[in-house]
């Protein structure tokens, strides 16, 4: 029982691949995501003020003049490095590599609040909760019982909904199997209406985002920083020759 | 120096003591120890700890997707796509997975209420004084009208039913996303250039080449997640081809935003360029062109929809090729005076590339859709002000705030005796109304979805309550059966239903006889198999068309669009955003998600060109009053400069603007509905596109909450 | 005008924060003793006479091997049996009048983890350790104690205790039981 999980564990490497020629920019995702993973909202002057908690973001850019001028939609998320800016600065070792899923993890818990972290992340994707966000009463009744409330002075941000992974885990575990290629969806994939996200395992090559990663539209966000990105992203649009 | 502390205060810093202690250990007694209700007698398929799934429909649009809904202990958590439903095929979009904040919503309606109108004044009442209430309305059938949503369908048949054999006049069903899609209109081309009576599926996923004529098919179109799966497969063909999508519409939406070429052309002039489109092509593919594309000029079209000539044949040929073309018919191109005959131009090009039934082409939909154009709502406000409406049943539309402020609804409803909605929330229909007799929740009602326009095959969604009624709540179906049963009258004897539940049993039940994608052989076990899959639907895709010749001989008057004068007037342009028919404005999570195009949030906005804006001497978050040229109405908006609009055209987001409906929506934005023409095309859709607009700077500004860098867009501020 | 003497050498500031100290001390001590006391049940549910009388813990909580939570039991599984017992001391007869109303009984649980802790009884019991390893010996119990000293660190050492060093990885990272 124990071994199949840890022996899980070891081959686990947890990668997504976003398709910008497919994504939309919808939004669906970001609303998946703070849905599941219980982000309060904060209301809009503090949204004014830049300290929405949504982790994950689609970033919008204008490109060319009008008439020719469109969006460029790129869905912005906590990368996963594999060498973290974020992890060396923390005094207290709360944002740290995780030997299992290798993802970045935010331990609430031994979180002070120094904000170190956030300013070090070349991809602003970490979030600082300023307050304790009240979600009014009967409100807090959909709020997801496998994944922390926050509190005040916390920082946070993208899991690769470590929760559903475990769950997964555990699941393979408890059927006796090991973990296939689709056993773990995040809340962003799985409601993506066009399923530009694709998540999975790139220690398995055979794995769908292994495959998609080694496609010729690949790259990674910022990749000459060092910070070696588990999320990949396949050009898209008219950056994409057809 | 003296310090007293008295006992209170010594009592006072303790209590801070073991606060500080609670903080410290992270455990201190305030949050140790939490009081659990151990059920009384679980129910059996639940674990304490472990998640239940159920199947349900969607209600937060007409698409009907279906959803599996996760609940623990007895609370709705997650709403997540149904995979097998044929729809949505697993996703959701923003608005779907917000139902749970609708169910949860602090500003729910707890119970019926006997309201005083124009105020938030009430007194409660019990239910039976509410079933009598209905039941006295009932009484007299001349005197009684109806006005329902979209959705959901069991509601709209069921009480379509009652109106036939109680002898009221025909329910009015108005739904502004209906609306704003022209779909009235688009069902009236299809009549009578195709000559079937469903809204078209366009299979958009095996096309080569797409034509959006304003079909916001990413957004709230027809079946924006079924769309969407289009769009996708579109893009991702075998061996690596990918569709090529051409987007026609004055105003950049989120779908031209995704498309391969956006052509501004003036709001209004769709219907020319289609057929411009339709000449050309039809000459080099050779042979005789066509009646309805002969005539046109195509000096003039490129002319009057400002796309040069060059691009039009270049288009033309794009179009024309031997690549599968398809052309969306959407809600720009609809929704104005030439309306009917640009729905026919664009569905007509549909027939000169011979793809009517054929993949990638148009196919009729399963299902007729029985929506009111805005004639209907305009023949009811007359009505109405007539004095001839004593009672009105309004369930699932919100007319005070959907309707525009032209059409006198408001002034009209003051003239009706007693007037009773369903809502489940205080919204601007409810403050108007007499009574309030609350409808369950999304999650936890009953009923099913019978049109679903993003369908391949026949398909009925089925809706069932995935979490227990957390207030004093009845299914309108239940109330209006319960009226009936009550009054033991004729309609009693005509109307054989005991409750919601029962109507709903005996009207899925020809579905046994159908072979899809699971049997049964009789009512229970469909019945639990219905609830448990969520609907019934065949197993494979059945798109066909038995189609007549269709008939391309006939003319078209279409009259050019008019000009906005330059710097003065200007096109406006509404569309509908996450806030879907502005129901969604009370979800906050739906407020706090950006905005796809321009990151605001909590706010709504006018896009304005910055070139425009700049003439007009107005800065982004200048605060402009906008107020309609054929009428007194205006609306404050604050300014977006937006630079994939055309410079004679400004939008304005349908949704927000509320007065009412809850803490998350009240007092954001502006409504432009207030300042939309009432006037109606030829399929007596409401031509809101034609609405023309001044904007005057009122001095004042508020800054938008956007996600966006505002550097990263126009330089310093 | 301005005191000569220096603000910490006051004795009314001293003595202010004495008091302070004393008063956080307090608070401190008082906050940590609360969380070792069993909290007070609606019932004094004698965990001892019922494993007495042979019922195995998993007949009321049944959710260990299958999920997260054990699980507290329904009133109607407490009274399928005391339905039979004739009530003839007051506790008896608060279960009477709970089961025979069909109300909930509003029991306090003791064993719980902190918010931001995600534990789970499945894998647990599936790695075959007992009840009484994390729960104390009941048979000595009347209602259930919160043993002492269950922190992080007691956890991490029976992790430690019972696994490979292959396995100790999985069981000592952070997101095992924190996200």
């Amino acid at each position: 029982m124990t071994e199949l999980l840890a022996k899980e564990a070891q081959d686990e490497k947890w990668g997504m691949v976003i398709d910008l020629d497919i994504c939309s920019g919808c939004q669906a995702c970001v609303t998946a995501c703070s849905m599941e993973n219980n982000i309060p909202f904060v209301g809009e002057d503090e949204m004014a003020y830049g300290r929405g908690m949504q982790w994950m973001r689609i970033r919008r850019y204008w490109e060319g003049e009008y008439p020719d001028v469109m969006p460029d939609h790129q869905p912005m998320l906590c990368q996963q490095c594999g060498s973290a800016p974020c992890e060396p600065v923390c005094p207290v070792f709360a944002t740290l590599h995780s030997e299992v899923e290798k993802i970045n993890l935010q331990v609430y818990n031994r979180c002070i609040g120094t904000r170190y972290c956030a300013i070090n992340c070349p991809y602003q994707a970490r979030t600082f909760n300023w307050f304790d966000y009240e979600i009014p009463a009967p409100m807090n009744s959909y709020l997801n019982p496998d994944v922390t409330v926050r509190r005040r002075g916390v920082m946070e941000k993208c899991t690769f909904c470590v929760q559903r992974i475990v769950k997964g885990r555990q699941q393979a575990s408890a059927e006796g199997r090991e973990m296939e290629d689709g056993d773990v969806t995040p809340a962003c994939a799985q409601a993506c209406p066009t399923d530009a996200i694709t998540f999975g395992n790139l220690s398995d090559p055979e794995s769908r985002v292994s495959k998609m990663v080694r496609s010729d539209r690949a790259y990674k966000e910022l990749e000459n920083l060092g910070t070696e990105p588990r999320v990949t992203y396949l050009k898209g649009g008219k950056s994409y020759g057809g | 120096m003296t310090e007293k502390i008295s006992r209170r205060d010594f009592l006072k810093i303790s209590g801070i003591g073991v606060t500080a202690a609670t903080v410290i250990t992270g455990c201190g007694p305030s949050s140790r120890y939490v009081t659990r209700q151990a059920y009384a007698n679980m129910p059996e398929y639940n674990q304490t700890g472990v998640s239940t799934y159920y199947a349900t429909t969607c209600k937060e649009c007409p698409a009907g997707c279906g959803l599996i809904v996760r609940t623990q202990e007895g609370r709705a958590i997650k709403v997540e796509g149904n995979p097998e439903h044929p729809v949505n095929k697993g996703k959701v979009c923003s608005r779907g997975l917000t139902t749970v904040q609708g169910v949860y919503n602090p500003d729910r309606i707890t119970g019926p209420q006997k309201r005083t109108r124009g105020s938030r004044t009430f007194t409660s009442l019990d239910w039976q004084a509410a079933i009598n209430t209905v039941e006295e309305g009932l009484k007299n059938p001349q005197k009684t009208a109806f006005l329902l949503g979209l959705q959901s369908d069991h509601l709209y048949d069921l009480v379509q039913e009652i109106s036939e054999k109680g002898g009221f006049g025909k329910p009015v069903r108005y739904g502004t996303l209906g609306t704003l899609d022209g779909r009235s209109t688009l069902l009236r081309a299809t009549q009578e250039l195709y000559g079937f009576d469903q809204i078209p599926f366009f299979d958009m996923a095996n096309a080569d080449v797409v034509f959006s004529f304003g079909a916001h098919f990413l957004e709230t179109w027809l079946s924006p997640l079924a769309y969407s799966r289009g769009f996708r497969q579109l893009r991702k063909q075998p061996f690596g081809k990918r569709g090529y999508i051409v987007s026609f519409e004055a105003r950049q939406s989120l779908s031209s935003a995704n498309a391969d070429e956006w052509i501004p052309i003036k709001p209004g002039s769709e219907g020319q360029v289609a057929l411009a489109i339709g000449k050309i092509a039809a000459t080099k593919a050779g042979g005789a062109t066509p009646t309805l594309f002969a005539d046109v000029n195509l000096n003039d079209v490129s002319q009057i929809s400002g796309i040069s000539m060059e691009k039009l044949l270049q288009l033309s040929e794009l179009f024309g090729s031997d690549n599968k073309a398809i052309a969306l018919p959407g809600g720009s191109a609809l929704t104005t005076k030439n309306g009917l005959d640009a729905a026919k131009a664009i569905l007509a090009l549909n027939v000169l590339v011979e793809n009517t039934s054929q993949p990638g082409g148009v196919f009729p939909t399963f299902g007729e859709n029985h929506t009111s154009d805005f004639t209907a709502v305009k023949a009811l406000i007359a009505k109405m002000n007539a004095g001839e409406i004593d009672t009105l049943f309004i369930h699932g539309s919100n007319p005070v705030f959907e309707l525009p402020a032209s059409a006198g609804f408001q002034a009209a409803l003051k003239k009706v005796k007693t007037v009773i909605s369903f809502c489940t929330f205080e919204d601007e229909t409810v403050i108007e109304s007499d009574y309030v007799f609350p409808d369950h929740a999304a999650l936890e009602s009953f009923g099913y979805q019978r049109v679903l326009l993003g369908s391949d095959r026949e398909a009925y969604s089925s809706i069932q309550p995935v979490v227990a009624p957390i207030h004093d709540t009845k299914a309108t179906g239940d109330v209006f059966l319960a009226a009936i049963l009550a009054s033991g009258g004729n309609l009693a004897s005509v109307i054989p239903y005991t409750d919601e539940v029962d109507y709903l049993h005996k009207t899925i039940t020809p579905l046994i006889e159908k072979e899809g994608s699971y049997s049964a052989g009789e009512l229970p076990t469909f019945w639990s198999k219905w609830l448990q899959f969520g609907g019934w639907w065949k197993t494979a895709p059945e798109l066909s068309f038995s189609e007549g010749v269709i008939n391309l001989d006939q003319k078209l008057s279409l009259s050019p669009p008019q000009s906005a004068k330059e710097g003065e007037t200007f096109h406006l342009v509404s569309f509908a955003t996450q806030m879907g028919d502005g129901n969604g404005a009370n979800r906050p999570w739906l407020q706090e998600t950006p905005d796809p195009m321009t990151t605001v949030t909590w706010n709504s906005w006018i896009e304005i060109h910055p070139k425009t804006a700049e003439q007009l001497g107005i800065h982004d978050d200048d605060i402009v009053e906008v107020k309609s040229t054929n009428g007194d109405f205006s609306v404050e908006a604050i300014v977006y400069l937006y630079p994939a609009i055309r410079p004679d055209t400004v939008a304005i987001p349908f949704g927000q603007g509320h007065t009412a409906l809850g803490r998350f929506a009240e007092g954001r934005g502006c409504n432009p509905a207030i300042v939309w023409s009432s006037e109606v095309n030829q399929a007596g859709d409401l031509a809101l596109s034609d609405t023309t607009v001044t904007i005057k700077p009122t001095g004042k500004r508020r800054p938008l909450a956007r996600q966006e860098s505002k550097e990263g867009v126009y330089g310093g501020h | 005008m301005k005191s000569s003497i220096p603000l910490w050498q006051r004795s009314g500031f001293r003595i202010v924060g004495a008091l302070v100290l004393l008063i956080l001390l307090g608070g401190a001590v008082g906050g940590i003793y609360f969380t070792q006391i069993p909290p007070e049940q609606p019932i004094p549910f004698p965990h001892n006479f019922h494993i007495g009388v042979g019922a195995q813990c998993s007949y009321c909580h049944t959710g260990t091997s299958t999920g997260p939570s054990a699980g507290l039991p329904t009133t109607d599984k407490c009274w399928g049996c005391h339905q039979q017992i004739e009530p003839r001391n007051d506790n008896l007869k608060l279960v009477a009048s709970y089961g025979s109303e069909g109300k909930q009984i509003p029991w306090v649980p003791v064993a719980i983890q902190p918010d931001f802790v995600v534990f789970s009884h499945q894998p647990h019991i599936n790695a075959e350790l007992t009840c009484e390893t994390c729960h104390g010996d009941l048979t000595q119990m009347t209602v259930a104690e919160p043993q002492k000293g269950q922190n992080m660190g007691w956890c991490l050492d029976c992790h430690q205790k019972m696994s490979t060093p292959e396995e100790f990885v999985l069981l000592s990272d952070c997101a095992t039981c924190h996200y």
